[in-house]
């Protein structure tokens, strides 16, 4: 028996959808944290409710990474898998996530029924140099997991896992109690209980290690929240009062989450019957004077590109949040991309004068409708807030956020602007209509259409007029631009090579930057949290590295430049490359950074010689 | 202060000359002084066609959103802010076609607004093509060999959905379309009102409002009161708006029938239900927002 002490480690527990994977990962993230250890946790959801059990779309799982420090992402390779049978299995070793030294425990309950394809994958393990401790479920756990209905089995390998890690079984225990109590009669609770025990017991007889990860002192309140539960509640404290959205994945879940609690803080949810209407009562309550944000993913954002337009051009203020998925189309609504970025930036017909901001992890969630609701209503522009699937569903542990119950968007605190890498804007901002108030005042009663106008808001086609609203409109932009300061930074100010990312790939950058710096790499990182318009200083930055490159999980080849690179190419005129620009639905790693950081410079070298 | 017709005039509207919506507007325009409905209270949301442009000819609130979604405006203003008097002007392509999907979750959200649907059986701004209400063999631009299909009723489509007040009226008959505008306003929800609308440069025949003898008036204690006018020279028939199958009898008939066909009171409000789960949840304070998620 060897107990391993690690710093960080990642595991994954893999099963068939529909068994109860993803309600194991709660507890096992709630246990850890209550024995105060830093976790990310990443869920593996399959697009479909429940797809045929021993298929490959049925993989459900989930990623837990551990550390006895604070940790910004999913980190590398994982070190040790539990898998329900070799089908999950086969799946999820074609991700090539695993360590060099990975262990697998794989539960051979299957294999007399499916001989052949246990002995296939067993041979890709050996192959792939990895080892596997085959076992089997206890013969009367067996049997209690069949009285329910296959239920169950998610707690035997709770039990399992919870004695690998070293876990407080009570603590264990308390997190199932306050998951299952409510929801089982008794009799199945104690058989659940029952699976847990046995399946620790199975552990402790059968399993020749255990890993041991310190538990680490926590200064000062701690929160463990999600992204789109972030974004939720970042939602209430920045004084937004209506949300309107229609189902879509990875969106849906802060619908979910507002339904429950937003008429506690006097907001309103409502579901829409298309995405058009969403955002179309969403501008209807805007332009009453209630701040309103909608929310989608991609299949939505495309449905909702005219209305945006209309806002701009309307002047109402908009807020929208694109939790981002694979696509095109409908994609992989499971899995995480950064491919929208044009279709934000650019979609609507015409030309465009919005503001895109992006999140990289849960305290951005957290602030990003304060900073989207400034900007929307200083200058009446539609605003994003771009996530991702990743961000979306990652748990995290932080440091509890300053509530700051904005009511006006003038007192937005500092802090939030600092966060976002932005000045406070100018008092005064022109708007196309001079005078344009909220139903119900007197003064600036006007009419709003999407049709160009005068500054008095009459309808008007004349040459002059239309290219003076478009100056306005764009100024409004350029207000931003001028506002934005030099964004945030990893690493040395020059060097040979700048690495540049938005979104959730901030925290494999940051990691991969300080790797580099240990190897003696002279590469820097930098990460944009506004991503349109995007700072003014972004040349000098640029001047001061040999090379730029970007990292965007988006696709990108040497014809084509992926969306990032082509953005910061025609906005700063340097030729930004993607270094890693892949759409595979996986988050970017650290460790492959660095490689291809190795690569780059390696190849930039050779060129030289 | 007191709010006379020449209060809520803007610029000149740019419709052809004999255009059945300045009838429209003007029908409105007389229930808003008759009823005197502040201006500023006041917001007319539109969508896109000739109809589409009467907000700007209301010296009120007013948004001329985009094709066929005035509705999912008009709920984001009748959800948050009750205290206004909202009013949805649309098409026939506008409602049925490109919108027809809000129209059908309009009426059976039956969110408190008036409706009022400009049926003049074309699109007329783009220039003559055939709509969902076009009748058939009719010839337009696009299907110049006569329209192939049978016209979409608005009547039996509102009264199929379940709507809560459906009454239909004309442009050409003032008196009868400021009375339709009283009950529609007074009507607690979705007030469905189809307006027989002429458009003199495409469809000069269509709606021959000369003669009276081709339509007839619905008459009720709880109906609209037939035009005083008109009403001598046609048919004038009693219905009662509580009854929903003969409503229908009289939405399907060849006939055009004016009046209010249906009329139900006590159907639940959707921008009621919402307000009051606001009303009714325990108040919570915005400090304690994360505390939940404390570990």
């Amino acid at each position: 028996m060897s107990v391993e002490k690690r710093s960080v480690t990642r595991f994954e527990l893999l099963m068939d959808a529909g068994f109860g994977a993803q309600k194991a990962g709660d507890i096992l993230l709630q246990a850890f944290v209550g024995m105060g250890k830093y976790i990310y946790v990443e869920p593996m959801i399959p697009a479909e409710i429940s797809p045929p059990a021993r298929t490959r779309p049925a993989l459900s799982g989930v990623i837990i990474r551990l550390a006895d420090f604070d940790i910004t992402n999913i980190g590398n390779d994982t070190d040790f898998i539990l898998a329900s049978h070799e089908m999950v299995l086969d799946t999820r070793l074609d991700d090539k996530e695993y360590n060099s030294n990975c262990r697998i425990l794989l539960d051979m309950g299957d294999r007399e029924a499916n001989p052949d394809s246990y002995e296939m994958v067993l041979k890709r393990c050996t192959n792939e140099g990895l080892s596997v401790i085959p076992f089997d479920v206890d013969p009367p756990s067996q049997v209690l997991v069949k009285e329910l209905g296959g239920k169950g089995q998610n707690l035997y390998y709770l039990g399992m896992l919870s004695y690998i890690y070293n876990m407080d079984e009570e603590i264990v225990k308390r997190e199932i109690q306050k998951t299952f109590g409510k929801k089982l009669n008794e009799e199945i609770y104690a058989k659940n209980i029952t699976l847990f025990h046995n399946g620790y017991q199975l552990a402790k007889e059968k399993v020749f290690f255990t890993y041991q990860v310190e538990s680490a002192l926590r200064q000062g309140e701690k929160i463990l929240i999600d992204g789109n539960t972030a974004l939720s509640m970042g939602i209430i404290d920045a004084g937004i009062k209506f949300f309107s959205g229609y189902p879509i994945t990875p969106a849906s879940s802060i619908m979910h989450t507002l339904a429950r609690v937003f008429a506690s803080y006097g907001g309103m949810v409502h579901q829409a019957e298309d995405e058009i209407a969403a955002i179309g009562t969403a501008i209807g309550s805007y332009y009453g004077g209630v701040p309103a944000v909608t929310c989608t993913s991609g299949p939505g954002l495309s449905l909702k590109q005219e209305f945006i337009g209309y806002a701009q051009v309307a002047e109402i203020p908009i807020i929208v949040i694109d939790a981002q998925r694979s696509g095109p189309s409908t994609g992989m609504p499971t899995k995480t991309e950064q491919s929208d970025l044009p279709a934000v930036i650019f979609g609507s017909h015409g030309d465009y004068t919005k503001i895109v901001i992006s999140v990289a992890n849960v305290i951005d969630c957290f602030y990003a409708p304060h900073i989207a609701r400034y900007l929307a209503e200083k200058l009446r522009l539609p605003v994003f807030i771009m996530s991702d699937f990743q961000t979306a569903n990652s748990y995290k542990v932080i440091t509890k956020p300053q509530v700051v119950e904005m009511n006006n968007v003038d007192d937005i605190p500092d802090f939030i602007l600092e966060r976002f890498h932005m000045d406070r804007l100018p008092k005064e901002i022109e708007m196309v209509h001079t005078s344009q108030s909220v139903p119900g005042t007197e003064a600036g009663m006007c009419r709003v259409t999407g049709l160009n106008t005068d500054a008095k808001g009459h309808v008007n086609y004349y040459s002059g007029t239309n290219q003076r609203s478009h100056r306005v409109r764009n100024e409004k932009v350029h207000h931003v631009r001028r506002a934005l300061v030099k964004p945030e930074m990893f690493g040395s100010d020059s060097g040979d090579l700048l690495v540049v990312g938005w979104g959730s790939t901030r925290g494999a950058v940051e990691e991969a930057v300080s790797l580099c710096k240990k190897e003696g790499i002279k590469a820097a990182g930098m990460h944009l949290r506004i991503v349109y318009p995007l700072p003014l200083i972004l040349k000098d930055i640029f001047a001061k590295y040999k090379k730029i490159v970007t990292v965007e999980v988006a696709y990108g080849d040497a014809l084509k430049a992926s969306p990032l690179a082509m953005l910061l190419r025609c906005e700063t005129l340097f030729d930004v490359q993607p270094m890693i620009a892949e759409a595979t639905g996986r988050p970017i790693r650290p460790k492959i950074i660095v490689n291809r950081v190795k690569e780059t410079l390696s190849c930039q070298l050779s060129l030289k010689t | 202060m007191s709010v006379v017709l020449k209060d809520l005039n803007t610029e000149n509207p740019r419709w052809c000359v004999g255009c059945g919506d300045f009838g429209i507007i003007m029908g409105l325009k007389r229930f808003i002084v008759d009823r005197q409905l502040q201006p500023a209270a006041t917001v007319n949301v539109s969508g896109i066609g000739c109809s589409g442009r009467a907000p700007n000819y209301f010296n009120t609130y007013g948004v001329h959103a985009i094709h066929g979604r005035p509705i999912t405006v008009a709920l984001g203003l009748a959800l948050t802010r009750p205290d206004l008097n909202v009013f949805v002007h649309s098409g026939d392509g506008d409602a049925l076609s490109i919108g027809g999907n809000h129209l059908m979750h309009g009426i059976n959200k039956n969110f408190k607004c008036v409706f009022l649907l400009y049926d003049n059986e074309l699109y007329a701004l783009t220039k003559n093509q055939t709509s969902p209400t076009t009748r058939k063999d009719h010839v337009t631009n696009t299907q110049p060999q006569g329209s192939f299909l049978q016209p979409i009723n608005p009547l039996t489509v509102a009264l199929g959905l379940g709507g809560s007040f459906v009454a239909s009226t004309a442009d050409w008959i003032p008196d009868h379309l400021t009375a339709t505008m009283k009950a529609a306003f007074d009507h607690p929800g979705f007030a469905f009102v189809h307006i027989s609308q002429r458009c003199p440069h495409f469809d000069p025949e269509n709606f021959d409002h000369k003669t009276s003898t081709w339509f007839s008036f619905l008459k009720h204690d709880k109906g609209i009161a037939p035009d005083k006018r008109i009403a001598p020279k046609t048919e004038v028939v009693a219905h009662d708006p509580s009854d929903l199958v003969a409503a229908f009898k009289y939405a399907f008939a060849q006939r055009r029938y004016f009046g209010l066909f249906y009329q139900n009171t006590a159907k639940p409000r959707y921008d009621r239900i919402l307000r009051d789960l606001v009303a009714k949840a325990e108040q919570k304070p915005r400090s304690k927002i994360l505390d939940h998620y404390l570990i």
